[in-house]
C-alpha cells in the first residue's frame, strides 16, 4: 500500500496517538471527527447525545490506540466500530430510561435516509473494503440499502425495524433476505 | 448439516450473523456449526468484516467546537493523573520537586479532582469496550482460498502473536505422494512470494512475520514437485486454489 494512502495516513496517526502524543490525537480528531459524527447521529439521532458519544469515543480512541495495530482492521472502520459501539450504550441507557424512545418512534423511514447518499468525494478516508461495500450497496434498492444499514448500527431486529420503521414484518424481512442476496452476489464477485 | 456444501445458504446465513438480524436458536445453532466447522467459522469472520465497513459509510456532520475542547481537557487531566501516579510509584527518583509548574498545589488539586473525574470516566466507559478489545482473539488475517469453482478448500489464519499461520485444508483435495502443495504471497505488482510448502496433515503451522503479510491482497497455492520450489521462481505448477486475504476486525 502506498504511503500516502488514505488507510496509511490515518494508521500513522494511530500509531502517535498510542505513543501518547495529543497533537497526534487532535489531527486524528480534525480529520475523522465529521465522518465519526455523522455515524453517532445516525445511530443516536439526538444532536447532544451524539456529542458524548463522540466524546467518549474519543477518550477510548486514546486509550485504545496502542491495540489498535493487533486488530489489523481498515483505520476508519476501527473508529467506527467504537463509536457504534459507544452510540449502542447510549441508546441502551435510555432504553433503560424509556424516555427518549417512544417520541423516536414517530420518525419514520424519511427522518433515517440521509439527504444526499455519499458521493464519491465523501468516501475519500474509507477504507478499500468501504469502497466495495460501497459500491455493492448501491445496486441495491434504496429501502434495501437502508434497512440493512438501521439493522447494523442500531443492532435491531426484525420486529424492532418493522416498529421503528412502521412497516409491516413480513416486508422488513424480505427486503433484509432480497438485500443480504444481492449483496452476497456483488461482494463475491468483488472479490 | 453440512452448511459448506451450500454456499450461498452459508453465506446468507454468515451475512445475516454479521448483520446482527440472524437471532435466537437460529443464532445459536449457527455459531455452534461455525465452532465445529473451519469453512463456516471462515464465512462467519469474512462477512463480520465486510459488514463493519457500514460503520464508514455514513454522510459527515460537524460536530460543535466545544466537542473537542471537552475531549483535550479530559486527556489533559488524564496525563496528569498518569504522571501523577509515575511520580508516587517512584519516590526515590528525585523529580522536580521544588516550587515551579511540578510544586504548584492548584494544579495538584486540580489535577487530582479531574483525575477523578476521569477514572471515574474510565470505568464507566473504557471498561467494557476495552476488555473487548484486550481479550479478541490474535486472529488477524483470514483467507478462504477456494478452487475455480469457489468452493473453500484451505482456511488460513494468521496468528502475530505466535508469528504462525495456520492452515485448514476444509475441502477434499489431496495432492498425489509425489507432490506437494506450496502457500504463496501475491504482492501488488511484485512477484509471488513464497511462504512455504504443505505438509500432507490436515492442519498445519507455518511460521510467518506479520511484514511478510502486510500489504499481501491475496494468497494463492500451487501445485508443485514434491518439497516445493524456491521461492525466487515463483509457482511452476499450476494454481489449484486463492482468495483474498483479509484483515479481520475487532
Amino acid at each position: 500500500m502506498p504511503l500516502s494512502s488514505p488507510d496509511a495516513e490515518l494508521t500513522a496517526l494511530l500509531d502517535r496517538v498510542g505513543q501518547r502524543d495529543t497533537h497526534a490525537l487532535q489531527q486524528l480528531y480534525e480529520r475523522t471527527s465529521s465522518r465519526l459524527f455523522g455515524l453517532a447521529m445516525r445511530i443516536v439521532r439526538q444532536r447532544e447525545v451524539a456529542e458524548d458519544v463522540l466524546q467518549e469515543a474519543f477518550l477510548t480512541i486514546w486509550r485504545s490506540a496502542p491495540d489498535y495495530r493487533a486488530s489489523l482492521s481498515p483505520p476508519l472502520a476501527w473508529l467506527g466500530l467504537i463509536v457504534r459501539s459507544r452510540s449502542l450504550d447510549q441508546l441502551r441507557r435510555q432504553t433503560a430510561d424509556r424516555a427518549a424512545l417512544t417520541q423516536e418512534f414517530d420518525e419514520v423511514l424519511a427522518d433515517t435516509l440521509p439527504a444526499d447518499t455519499p458521493g464519491p468525494m465523501d468516501l475519500a478516508d474509507a477504507s478499500e473494503q468501504a469502497w466495495a461495500l460501497h459500491q455493492c450497496l448501491e445496486q441495491l434498492e434504496r429501502k434495501q440499502r437502508e434497512v440493512l444499514s438501521l439493522a447494523y448500527l442500531r443492532e435491531l431486529s426484525h420486529g424492532e425495524l418493522a416498529e421503528q420503521l412502521k412497516l409491516p414484518l413480513g416486508t422488513v424481512k424480505t427486503w433484509i433476505r432480497r438485500g443480504l442476496d444481492k449483496l452476497r452476489g456483488c461482494m463475491e464477485r468483488l472479490a | 448439516m453440512n452448511l459448506a456444501a451450500h454456499p450461498r445458504l452459508l453465506a446468507l446465513l454468515s451475512a445475516a450473523h454479521a448483520l446482527g438480524t440472524l437471532r435466537g436458536g437460529a443464532r445459536r445453532r449457527f455459531e455452534a456449526l461455525a465452532r465445529e466447522q473451519a469453512a463456516v467459522r471462515a464465512s462467519a469472520l469474512l462477512w463480520q468484516d465486510r459488514l463493519a465497513s457500514l460503520t464508514e459509510l455514513e454522510a459527515p456532520v460537524a460536530p460543535d467546537p466545544a466537542v473537542w475542547t471537552r475531549i483535550r481537557n479530559l486527556v489533559d487531566a488524564e496525563q496528569q493523573r498518569e504522571a501523577l501516579a509515575r511520580q508516587r510509584s517512584a519516590p526515590a527518583a528525585p523529580a522536580a520537586r521544588p516550587g515551579g509548574w511540578w510544586g504548584s498545589l492548584a494544579l495538584w488539586r486540580g489535577a487530582a479532582v479531574a483525575g477523578a473525574l476521569a477514572t471515574v470516566l474510565a470505568v464507566v466507559v473504557g471498561a467494557g469496550l476495552r476488555e473487548q478489545l484486550r481479550n479478541a482473539p490474535q486472529v488477524q488475517y483470514v483467507a478462504v482460498l477456494s478452487d475455480d469453482r469457489s468452493a473453500a478448500s484451505m482456511l488460513v489464519t494468521f496468528d502475530p502473536k505466535n508469528r504462525q499461520l495456520t492452515l485448514q485444508r476444509v475441502g477434499a483435495y489431496r495432492e498425489a505422494a509425489d507432490r506437494s502443495l506450496q502457500l504463496w504471497a501475491l504482492p501488488p505488482g511484485g512477484a509471488p512470494r513464497s511462504l512455504g510448502v504443505l505438509g500432507p496433515q490436515q492442519a498445519l503451522h507455518l511460521a510467518a512475520t506479520p511484514s511478510e503479510l502486510q500489504a499481501v491482497p491475496a494468497l494463492a497455492i500451487s501445485l508443485e514437485p514434491k518439497g516445493g520450489v524456491p521461492s525466487e521462481r515463483g509457482p511452476t505448477g499450476p494454481v489449484l486454489f486463492h482468495g483474498p486475504l483479509i484483515e479481520k476486525t475487532l
